[in-house]
């Protein structure tokens, strides 16, 4: 007798490694607009999918396949990826979180995307009830260290996301204080709700995903058109000036654009800071089959290099042993 | 009440228990793909290349995704052969399936070396060449665009391989396929393993440099498949059809319906590869979706649909 192919291989778990991954079908509870080209899609899982989500560690990823979904009508399509939306996509896509949230049996996560390419084009036509093929939890998450008394955010672009999860998960440790740098090239592009709160008085609760965890945010436009005029990391470098905690209990996590890590590592590495980058590759597989998503890392003490996977070995790496890509 | 379909080949004298098998470097050293489905479904497993020292391979970007496919060059980095004896050897020895260990080097004794040392192993049916990876400045295509040195390889490497059984794995980036194909059939190829991925490249028009840090890469994905079934097809009709030399089919699929392709064409068995990255479950589903078609069409026995093209 055969079973139903299907049910005998739905939802593996495997933890051979300690980790547990699987593919999933989750369900589209929502998908919104929240500012030009950004997007927060909430995702419905349950059964072992559930119940894996549930232990959901913020930095970690998810891989999506939105291959056979369809593409937006023309009209709504940016011009700038009219030529790009016309590709025929395979790949699945990886997507850090935004949330997790617990409701019984179901576990929701949220996703916090802007409108690139092909694939995040097919993902902004998702409806409520639709259903996507999810693989995860996938990688290593923020290690958090609950010894610290300080937590700086450092947030470029997209990393908004996963550093929101993480504020939440911050928030819960006692005595904690956690402020969020977050920093586009204008007011436009930050990828936040709306309304914004008052940007004048600083460390201020102006942006509602972080003020929701009781997380202190300040605001860096490239033109200054919110907030501190300049990069998040000029607006952290001079929080930090003015900081009296000592250097060894402060951490800094940060996710986003690559040039934005490297500048936050070089700054702790000065200060003696401790500090955790989630580093972005392109990828072709998200579990290690790959090999595609290499990140250049230093041997401990000597100038040798050698890759770690992004998918498996990251993305979250300690800032002191990535060579960065510039 | 169902036909029974008897799914098992015959693959260079090995018996199988179906004809998929994954592609090599696209399943890890053994077990990886475990997490995701049950690796005892799979006819045949093909390791990730193993090379006699480790390699790091090339910088990024390794990888970009292209329309219905994906340009790698990844530059055969793996643990070399001493960690792949220690840590691999003994997870593949629990293995159902054949075990075919994919072997790569710079030199013609590199191949050799790798080879020697694995020949004496239980665990391991036997080795494919490869002398078709576009990514690696030394090594690999070099020797598999040239009959004459891929007879010299091929004989070579047949011989430090024993009873092991040596599947050539060859380019597609050639004039003519059928004539590397007969050097390597004529030199002691036990089977074929056709095709390699398709060098290309893609050019970021903003800044007008290639996209992927090695410049160039190979091409794979549904993509390359109708070119991939065409060489399979040529190779079989010039050079396989009246030996006991098989064909492993590769470029491409994605379903069960594209494994039968290659079939039809020639091909005694099939490799999944890219597939296995955006669907784990690839080669488990692809066992069963030729299980249904047989079924649907009353064949008894899959071996039939080798070289059946009209």
């Amino acid at each position: 007798m055969t079973r139903p192919f299907l049910f005998s291989v739905w939802n593996r778990i495997m933890c051979d490694d300690g980790s547990k991954k699987g593919i999933f079908e989750a369900k589209v509870n929502s998908n919104r607009c929240i500012g030009e080209g950004f997007y927060r899609v909430n995702l419905g899982f349950c059964g072992d999918g559930a119940r894996l989500f549930a232990g959901f560690i913020p930095g970690q990823f998810v891989e999506i396949d939105l291959s056979g979904a369809p593409l937006p009508a023309m009209d709504k399509i940016p011009e700038k990826l009219r030529d790009a939306s016309g590709r025929s996509i395979i790949l699945r896509r990886p997507f850090s979180l935004a949330d997790v949230e617990v409701c019984g049996d179901v576990v929701n996560i949220e996703i916090l995307y802007c409108c690139v390419g092909p694939a995040s084009l097919r993902m902004m036509e998702l409806k409520e009830g639709n259903v996507v093929s999810v693989i995860g939890p996938l990688g290593n998450g923020f290690d958090i260290d609950k010894n610290k008394k300080v937590a700086l955010l450092a947030v470029g672009g997209m990393g908004a996301g996963p550093l929101q999860h993480l504020a939440r998960e911050l928030a819960k440790i006692p005595g904690m204080e956690v402020v969020a740098f977050a920093g586009a090239q204008s007011v436009d592009r930050l990828p936040f709700e709306k309304p914004f709160g008052d940007f004048s008085a600083r460390p201020t609760l102006c942006l509602n995903e972080f003020s929701k965890s009781a997380t202190k945010s300040i605001v860096a436009t490239d033109d200054g058109s919110a907030g501190f005029k300049g990069f998040v990391t000029g607006a952290m470098e001079s929080w930090l000036d003015s900081c009296k905690a000592e250097m060894k209990d402060i951490i800094i996590y940060c996710c986003g654009p690559e040039m934005m890590l490297a500048t936050m590592a070089e700054i702790a590495e000065k200060r003696g800071i401790d500090c955790q980058v989630s580093m972005e590759r392109r990828m072709a597989c998200g579990i290690g089959l790959c090999q595609s998503c290499a990140v250049e890392c230093r041997k401990k003490g000597t100038d040798e290099t050698f890759y770690k996977m992004c998918c498996k070995d990251g993305p979250v790496f300690d800032s002191r042993e990535v060579v960065y890509t510039l | 009440m169902k036909n029974i379909v008897d799914l098992s080949i015959d693959f260079a004298g090995i018996r199988l228990s179906n004809p998929v098998f994954t592609a090599s470097g696209t399943c890890g050293y053994a077990d990886e793909l475990g997490e995701f489905m049950d690796i005892d479904k799979l006819g045949g497993f093909i390791t990730k290349s193993i090379s006699v020292k480790p390699r790091k391979g090339n910088a990024t970007p390794r990888m970009v995704e292209t329309d219905s496919g994906m340009l790698n060059a990844i530059g055969l980095a793996n643990i070399g052969l001493d960690r792949f004896i220690e840590e691999k050897i003994p997870v593949l020895a629990k293995m159902k399936a054949a075990v075919f260990v994919n072997v790569a080097g710079t030199t013609i004794d590199d191949y050799i070396e790798v080879t020697e040392k694995l020949a004496g192993e239980n665990a391991i049916a036997g080795f494919e060449l490869n002398i078709s990876c576009p990514n690696v400045k030394e090594g690999g295509i070099s020797f598999g665009t040239d009959p004459v040195q891929v007879a010299d390889i091929t004989a070579k490497v047949k011989k430090a391989a024993g009873d092991k059984k040596l599947i050539v794995k060859l380019t597609p980036t050639v004039t003519n396929i059928s004539e590397t194909a007969l050097a390597a059939v004529e030199n002691g190829a036990d089977a074929l393993s056709l095709v390699n991925t398709f060098t290309a490249m893609v050019i970021d028009i903003e800044t007008r440099k290639p996209v992927l840090a090695n410049r160039t890469g190979g091409l794979s994905g549904p993509a390359i498949k109708p070119m991939a079934v065409y060489l399979v097809n040529k190779v079989y009709n010039e050079v396989t059809k009246n030996t006991d030399v098989p064909i492993l089919g590769l470029g491409g699929i994605r379903n069960a319906g594209d494994a039968i392709e290659f079939m039809i064409a020639g091909a005694t068995a099939v490799s999944v590869g890219t597939a296995s990255f955006f669907e784990p479950r690839s080669c488990e589903r692809i066992v069963k979706g030729i299980e249904k078609f047989c079924q649907a069409k009353n064949i008894s026995a899959v071996r039939e649909l080798t070289g059946s093209i009209e």
